[in-house]
């Protein structure tokens, strides 16, 4: 009986392993494909919904095992709760060296409440192996270049926004603890979720001296009592007595010491500062460990070019500097490239804006996308996911806006109505507001169209990252048993193969260009071929070591051989890859 | 009875003291530092040792405590050496500090933790043990110091095979170099703007290996520790490492430093000195965001160490002050909040010249050196110049020489005994100044119907503040704790039951006073780890 059982187990499981992804997949017969979207995925995902780390983890894991060839999944270390952060590295395996192809960078949910990051990576991951061989731009992607996608780099306070009691704007840090009012104790008085909901919302009392009135015509809604304003007699006034929540450490404050706090996006090593100046830094750069894990996976692959994180909201594509002190690291050369993209973003993202952090939404040091590019010269955007515009596709909303909303387009899902509970200081109070998952969170029904449309734009990103080819080569007899090679080595795209920073700063190596198979006499980069105006490499004439090849642009070497055979000419570029001819 | 065996005991630690003396006949190396530090540990109950990393070069980085009781909730100091690898005496310094405390100043600890990092630099400070010996404040990271993709391709070379590495001068019409007036081994730079023209070019010994034009840039490389901390990182230099905080080394030491919210000030041997001349406020450099100047308050502090420290180590014309971006010293006052203190606990004392000697108009550190060393009648520290071939410079006269490496930082073992032993007491007598909290001149009235107004003053009786002006911004240094321990039936009807103080200066205090409703008595405590605590019972009226 026990062995009957035990088989029935291991067939059962034998199965489950046998049976292909493409079992869950619909019938061809009764799909047809929507324009721009993989039709019938081997991995059926709902993008209508937010999912925790580990329901991430699921499906990154599914789309990896659906397409090995296409998807590795690797942990990049573990989270402060010992989590593993797991990370898709997306190429076509079979074609070139995977690292040495230009690599493009994404995360999502740096800061734990801004969750749509995740499901954007998702979303990519899933676009891209569902599309390989049917999207031609998308397979020319993946067999040129290189995406490392990390889903989540919050992966337990993203768990603590989901499953404990928060607003939409909390925990934004991770979970380790800190001492935030300096007594001593430490996240000795978080959030109270008094009604039980899930999430925390306001709390109001009846006050004979209160300043508000619940609106007559919406009892969702409170108005503030104007100076000349007459009240009457039987209206009951009411005050507001801040966020739901109890005193729980006796110091007659209310969740002054919540999780945390320090700000994971203060803590990136280009110019940090001490929280006393920038306030969220925690004690040193990368001292939490989910950016420690990702920055040492960044240092140990040169072959990033373009970045992205994901945050929430606002609906902004945000480009360093991060602090005004830094503007002098973002020069002109760079800055035309991020305004290429950037403003080909807001095109793609209506109600999107292009911004600069300092000047247009804080100035502010440590930043992940400032680490990015001033420390390592990747191109790298910051979107605040969501915009108020999604709504209504317009920005006429006011202050009734989310009200309508709630209405209107979510049947009253967004709003958690008042409610009178006894508060162990306050009283007799009630408690209601709108729900955590409202506001900065895209609802479900909107979801799909901004994971696709940010998506977008990060290709768009990608696609611009150098594309190099050896576009030309000239031979020419000089007698004597002397030949004149000319090589004209051409980047297609918008990003030079070294940034202006990388270039101020030695940041990355030279760009090798090599050839093999003769005798090298000389070698030359050369500047003005029609005036013969050349630079000679007095050392190592066979591998020249160029600075930088430019964005749409080329550069020319020649070298001065003897020797008949064949010969092979060698691109090697840290951020443009490797291209033979 | 009792001066009888304090007698004895001073016996037997002199007798300790002329053991380990005779033992150490120069500094220590790896090996030898840790033997010292474990014998340290095992001689006393006060000490205790532990290794708080291990580098990428395989050794250990130790941390020594020193304290009685609860260490860790007493007011404490770190001190700190070795955080240039090249500065061997600051390792000396600080394990010397760590025997004297327990051999000759044991009473402290009753007031007082010590941290002691002898040394932060092991990787380096090898160098001054190995076959070829040079100057080197790089741990063993691989490092490509002129970061043009290839590593330690263009290391010294032992031209001259002597096992050290010097200078080397080449006679060039088109150098910036020439010959100091006072003393012709001596390389300066020619002033143009006073008509003075080089004759030589300057490298460190050795080859162009990479033929680059550039000579030995790129060899065994390493990030400095003391290069590699937040404050002012100077980011991509060498040494610097790719981003503050990336070594072992220091990761290792903050994580620790974090946890100890009981240590109020940082004292380091190294290159930064802020003792033999206090740092200075500027206004424009305090009221920046980014702060780089010591703040107001904080200055008066630091004047009041640099005249105790003057008076007490008596050394006098120090050189500038060695403070560079990414150092230790400056970062455990500007970012970890700490009082900072620092000193190279020695430097090469003025030689008075007489009518003999070419006047050193410019004060030149290496014309003085090379004449107090020989007034001292020291050996080895000089190689003279000597002819050789250089590959590199095919019919030009290449000279190698100059001063031998270690040499001007670091003297002689047996020369340091009195500053060791004066910068031990000037650091003890230091921690006397520290704060100490108690709660005094304790009232209890009656306030009629059951109720009591109790008033105390909470009084720090040291000369320093609780708080630096710096420390009360950060978040790293706490606040002191007030707090009326309430049991049944009572109540705070006026006053705070919990209150945080931000800071109370030296030798000043702060009234507190509550309303409190019921019958026995209550406790109130107040205190914080660095600045000490106390508590009071009140019997209710």
């Amino acid at each position: 009986m026990k062995t009957m059982i035990k088989n029935i187990f291991s067939a059962a499981l034998v199965l489950g392993f046998m049976l292909p992804a493409v079992a869950v997949a619909q019938n061809a017969d009764e799909v047809f494909r929507a324009v721009g979207t993989p039709h019938n995925p081997k991995v059926q995902i709902s993008f209508n919904r937010y999912y925790t780390a580990e329901g991430l983890d699921a499906l990154t894991k599914k789309i990896a095992d659906a397409y090995p060839n296409l998807v590795k999944r690797v942990s990049i270390g573990k989270s402060y709760e010992g989590r593993e952060m797991y990370l898709m590295e997306i190429t076509n395996f079979s074609k070139g060296d995977p690292d040495r192809k230009p690599g493009f960078y994404i995360d999502g949910n740096i800061h734990s409440n801004e969750i749509q990051g995740g499901e954007i990576s998702v979303y990519t991951a899933w676009y891209l192996t569902e599309n390989y061989g049917t999207v031609d731009f998308i397979t020319e992607m993946l067999d040129e270049r290189i995406f490392y996608i990390a889903p989540t780099i919050n992966p337990d306070a993203r768990n603590n926004y989901m499953k404990e009691p928060n607003t939409g704007s909390s925990p934004r840090a991770g979970m380790i603890g800190l001492d935030d009012d300096r007594d001593g104790l430490i996240d000795e008085d978080l959030p109270d979720d008094i009604d039980g909901n899930g999430s925390i919302t306001q709390m109001r009392r009846k006050s004979a001296t209160g300043n508000l009135i619940i609106d007559p015509q919406d009892p969702r809604k409170m108005i503030t009592i104007g100076v000349d304003d007459k009240v009457p007699a039987g209206v009951q006034r009411y005050e507001m007595l801040g966020q739901e929540g109890i005193d729980n450490d006796g110091d007659g404050r209310v969740n002054e010491d919540p999780h945390g706090y320090y700000d994971p996006n203060r803590d990136w090593g280009w110019k940090w500062q001490p929280d006393y100046i920038q306030r969220g830094a925690y004690k040193y750069p990368f001292s939490a460990p989910e950016n420690r894990n990702v920055a040492d996976f960044v240092l140990a692959h040169p072959n990033i070019a373009g970045g992205q994180s994901y945050h929430n909201s606002g609906g902004m594509i945000l480009r360093g500097p991060g602090a005004e002190e830094d503007l002098s690291t973002y020069n002109r050369a760079d800055v035309r490239i991020y305004d290429a993209i950037g403003r080909k973003g807001e095109k793609m993202m209506p109600g999107y804006r292009y911004l600069t952090v300092y000047k247009d939404l804080y100035s502010v040091f440590g930043g992940e996308l400032d680490w990015f590019y001033g420390s390592r010269g990747i191109y790298t955007f910051t979107n605040e996911i969501f915009t108020r515009f999604a709504y209504y596709k317009n920005n006429n909303g006011g202050r009734n806006l989310s009200y309508e909303v709630d209405q209107e387009l979510l049947m009253g899902d967004a709003f958690e109505p008042w409610k009178p509970f006894t508060h162990p200081t306050y009283g007799e109070i009630e408690i209601g507001g709108f729900k955590k998952n409202f506001g900065r969170a895209t609802p479900g029904f909107l979801l799909e169209e901004e994971l696709h449309r940010n998506m977008a734009f990060t290709l768009y990103h990608a696609y611009h990252m150098p594309h190099l080819s050896i576009a030309d080569v000239k031979e020419k007899d000089l007698g004597g048993g002397l030949k004149e090679i000319t090589a004209v080595i051409k980047n297609d795209r918008l990003m030079p193969t070294h940034a202006s920073q990388d270039l101020k700063y030695k940041i990355e190596r030279p760009d090798y260009i090599s050839i093999s198979g003769v005798d090298v006499q000389a070698g030359m980069i050369v500047d003005n071929e029609d005036f013969g105006v050349t630079r000679e490499q007095k050392v190592e004439p066979a591998k020249l070591r160029v600075r930088n090849i430019p964005g749409n642009g080329f550069v020319k070497v020649r070298w001065i051989v003897s020797g008949r055979g064949k010969y092979t000419i060698t691109v090697d570029s840290a951020k443009g890859g490797l291209v033979t001819r | 009875m009792k001066r009888q065996y304090l007698r004895w005991l001073c016996l037997c630690l002199t007798f300790f003291g002329m053991v380990t003396h005779s033992v150490a006949q120069d500094y220590n190396n790896a090996s030898q530092l840790a033997q010292r530090l474990r014998a340290l540990a095992n001689s006393s109950a006060n000490a205790s040792l532990q290794s708080i990393t291990r580098t990428a070069g395989g050794k250990d980085v130790w941390m020594l405590t020193l304290g009685t009781g609860d260490v860790d909730n007493k007011p404490a100091m770190a001190v700190v050496g070795g955080v240039d690898g090249k500065h061997l005496l600051g390792v000396e310094m600080a394990t010397r500090f760590a025997e004297k405390i327990l051999a000759d100043h044991s009473d402290v600890l009753e007031s007082t933790t010590f941290y002691v990092f002898p040394n932060m630099s092991p990787d380096a400070t090898e160098q001054y043990f190995a076959s070829l010996k040079y100057e080197r404040s790089g741990n063993a990271k691989a490092t490509d110091d002129d970061r043009d993709g290839r590593m330690g391709e263009d290391p010294f070379d032992d031209l001259d095979g002597n096992g050290i590495i010097t200078m080397m001068r080449v006679k060039d019409p088109t150098g910036d170099w020439m010959m100091h007036p006072a003393d012709d081994r001596v390389m300066i730079k020619a002033n143009r703007a006073k008509g003075e023209k080089g004759s030589y070019k300057l490298f460190t010994e050795g080859r162009d290996n990479d033929r680059d034009g550039a000579f030995n840039e790129d060899g065994e490389g390493g990030v400095h520790f003391n290069k590699n901390q937040t404050y002012a990182f100077p980011y991509f230099t060498p040494g610097s490492g790719e981003h503050p905080v990336s070594e072992l080394e220091n990761r290792a030491m903050l994580d620790i430093l974090y946890t100890k919210w009981n240590i109020y000030g940082i004292f380091t041997f190294g290159p930064g000195n802020n003792l033999a001349s206090p740092w200075k406020y500027n206004r424009a450099g305090a009221s920046k965001r980014v702060v780089t100047s010591i703040l107001r308050g904080d200055d008066a502090i630091n004047k009041l160490a640099s005249d105790a420290y003057n008076k007490a180590v008596g050394m006098k014309n120090a050189p500038r002050s060695g403070a560079q971006g990414g150092d230790f010293f400056q970062w455990a006052y500007f970012h970890f909040g700490r009082l900072s203190f620092g000193t190279p606990g020695w430097w090469t004392p003025t030689v008075k010249g007489d009518s003999t000697m070419k006047p050193n108009k410019d004060k030149n550190a290496e014309v003085n050196f090379l004449r107090w060393a020989a007034q001292e009648n020291q050996t080895d520290y000089f190689v003279d110049w000597k002819k050789l071939d250089h590959p590199d410079f095919p019919g030009q006269e290449v000279e190698v020489g100059g001063i031998a490496p270690f040499k001007m930082l670091n003297p002689p073992l047996s020369m340091i005994d009195e500053t060791a032993d004066k910068h031990t007491a000037f650091i003890v007598d230091l921690a006397a100044m520290q704060a100490s909290l108690e709660l005094v001149n304790l009232k209890v009235e009656e306030a009629g119907k059951g109720m009591t107004r109790v008033t105390v003053d909470l009084y720090n009786g040291g000369t320093l503040p609780t708080h630096s002006r710096m420390g009360a911004r950060s978040r790293w240094l706490r606040r002191i704790k007030v707090e009326v321990k309430l049991g049944r039936g009572q109540e705070v009807v006026s006053g705070r039951k919990i209150q945080l103080i931000p800071s109370v200066g030296g030798d000043s205090a702060q009234t507190l006073t509550w309303l409190i409703r019921g019958k026995g008595s209550v406790e109130i405590e107040a205190g914080v780890a660095h600045a000490g605590s106390d508590k009071v019972s009140v019997n209710l009226k």
